[in-house]
């Protein structure tokens, strides 16, 4: 078995294993769905009120998919990597033939079939509940941003474990990251309606260069939402997420540092 | 040294500033269970993870299967198995699920099935990891150091923890695997345990080694003698006993105990007194040394001398010889 076979094998795994995980489960891909019905139950055809010129659910559902994208890659992939960390199972792997980077192929390549098929599930509500339209340039602007943000988020959940000891700093961690990127980037708060400080401060960080490339795709007509800056800010966080976890992973837990 | 499985010599090893390994020196030979002894802190978790390759050393050398561990690379890793003292097993996949992944990192692993059914889990083959009991566990731990093929497996206290059932369970399959020709190298707290299944016997004690050598002669050259103890009719005392057989008696309650050098002799003379003066003595039990009474004896000893062979800290290789006399 050649090591690509291996990768493929150790992902299918991983997936295996992440779907027989109830609490993973439910905080990646239950969740998001979840926020996507609530947040339109509650604000449906109140879009005016955010000062939103497009429906509520056209800027809602490219918002919810960005977040999960932040929850799928980042905050659940660090803690399942730390976990395995702190029980030793790292380390035993670490003991192994296998190439480190099989392990973390795997889980990459695992993180991206879940959002992948999270997200064809959100996108199918959006268009089939709440009558969000897509179109090509609405596909094409979708699949690069789901892509190269879920490599982004990815790199910079592995880096994160290094700041992680436990298992329970990663699982506070995690979801509270998220949720603060998520009140500053716009994705549940519309930006219109937030102070402009708060959303330049957003800029700085990768979701809301994510939210914002997926709420062009969605609510611009003819547009792919791909721009230079927020394609260039995902590349620069993942490639600075991958420079740190390649220097700094750690394999043993916390206690043998 | 091409037929050494493993040979280490002056291994040091500080942490933050302190030496917890002072210049030791083994060697394991092809296809023996070699038993590394020690309490909590002697420093064998260290010198197992130096072998392993997940420690680097101060200083000495370290050769197993004639590979540095500090460098060795996949290959080396194909011909070992390990068995980690902490490792636990993601509870959400099924035994064979578990083994099976772990066969594909290797390159010429052995059969899943076959391997399973070797630690006594075929029936549980099917079942989710964290439904097994921590006995069941350990031979998950145990499927997966083998199903490698490795040359060289290293146990890190395979049986700590467990019930005494499990751990007979465990002994068993250890033993079985000397059978099979593995060379095993095992570390343990356990003195019934090393003095059992290993062929060999090093015992760790402060970061030096105390002694080495088979499980019989270590309790011999300590100077450890077979142990009579029994239950006396209460008019009959300590001072009396010793009177016949010569050496100093323990009380503990009802019971009377000593140590002998000729069990023969001194049992002998002990039952002829009691018959001929008319009373009986209950419960008798004659045990012959163990590797505990050593190992009590060097552990609670002054680490700078009154042992057999060395806590000499320049870590002599022929150290290992027991040169007999109690401390």
């Amino acid at each position: 078995m050649n090591d690509a076979t291996l990768a493929g094998a150790q992902a299918r795994y991983a997936l295996k294993g992440f779907l027989r995980e109830p609490r993973a489960f439910v905080f990646t891909v239950v969740m998001p769905l979840f926020l996507l019905v609530i947040l339109n139950g509650i604000f449906h055809g109140s879009s005016s009120l955010f000062r939103l010129r497009v429906p509520f659910a056209v800027y809602y559902t490219p918002a919810i998919i960005s977040y999960q994208v932040m929850l799928a890659g980042y905050s659940s992939l660090l803690i399942a990597v730390t976990t395995e960390r702190e029980r030793g199972m790292l380390k035993r792997l670490r003991g192994t033939p296998m190439p480190s980077w099989v392990f973390l192929a795997g889980e990459i390549l695992r993180t991206i079939v879940v959002v992948a098929v999270t997200v064809v599930v959100l996108v199918a509500v959006g268009v089939g509940v709440y009558h969000v339209r897509i179109e090509v340039h609405t596909v094409t602007g979708l699949a690069v941003y789901t892509v190269i943000g879920t490599a982004c988020m990815c790199a910079l959940g592995l880096a994160t474990t290094r700041v992680c000891a436990t298992t329970d700093a990663a699982a506070a961690a995690g979801p509270f990251i998220s949720l603060i990127l998520g009140f500053i980037s716009g994705v549940f708060i519309p930006a219109p309606v937030m102070p402009t400080w708060l959303l330049d401060a957003g800029k700085l960080f990768p979701l809301e260069h994510l939210a914002r490339g997926l709420q062009q795709a969605f609510g611009v007509r003819g547009s792919t939402g791909i721009t230079a800056i927020d394609l260039a800010a995902l590349a620069a966080w993942g490639a600075a997420g991958l420079t740190v976890c390649l220097l700094t992973f750690r394999w043993e837990p916390h206690d043998n540092w | 040294m091409s037929d050494c499985a493993i040979d280490v010599r002056r291994l040091h090893k500080s942490y933050g500033g302190v030496e917890r390994l002072h210049g030791i020196s083994f060697s394991v030979d092809c296809g023996e269970v070699f038993g590394f002894l020690g309490t909590n802190g002697a420093g064998k978790t260290t010198t197992i993870e130096i072998l392993e390759g997940y420690r680097a050393r101060d200083s000495g050398e370290v050769s197993v299967l004639g590979t540095d561990p500090a460098r060795a690379g996949r290959d080396w890793r194909n011909r070992i198995g390990l068995v980690l003292q902490e490792s636990e097993l993601n509870p959400v996949y099924t035994v064979r699920e578990t083994v099976a992944m772990f066969s594909r990192y290797f390159r010429r692993p052995t059969d899943v099935d076959a391997t399973i059914t070797s630690v006594g889990l075929a029936e549980k083959a099917g079942e989710r990891v964290g439904r097994l009991s921590g006995g069941e566990r350990r031979r998950v731990d145990v499927a997966i150091g083998l199903v490698g093929d490795p040359e060289v497996l290293f146990l890190d206290e395979p049986t700590t923890g467990l019930d005494p059932a499990a751990r007979r369970g465990m002994w068993a399959l250890i033993e079985g695997l000397r059978s099979a020709g593995k060379t095993v190298f095992l570390t343990t707290h356990y003195m019934e345990e090393a003095q059992r299944l290993a062929d060999r016997i090093v015992i760790l004690r402060a970061g030096a080694i105390a002694a080495s050598g088979t499980a019989e002669q270590l309790s011999r050259a300590l100077g450890h003698a077979t142990r009579i103890t029994f239950l006396a009719p209460s008019h009959v005392g300590p001072a009396q006993v010793a009177a016949v057989v010569g050496a100093s008696v323990e009380q503990d309650g009802q019971w009377l105990g000593f140590r002998s050098n000729q069990a023969q002799r001194d049992l002998t003379a002990l039952l002829r007194w009691a018959q001929e003066d008319g009373f009986e003595l209950v419960g008798i039990r004659v045990s012959p040394p163990t590797l505990d009474d050593v190992f009590v004896e060097l552990a609670s000893g002054d680490p700078s001398g009154g042992d057999p062979s060395g806590g000499d800290p320049s870590g002599d290789p022929s150290g290992g010889d027991p040169s007999g006399g109690a401390p």
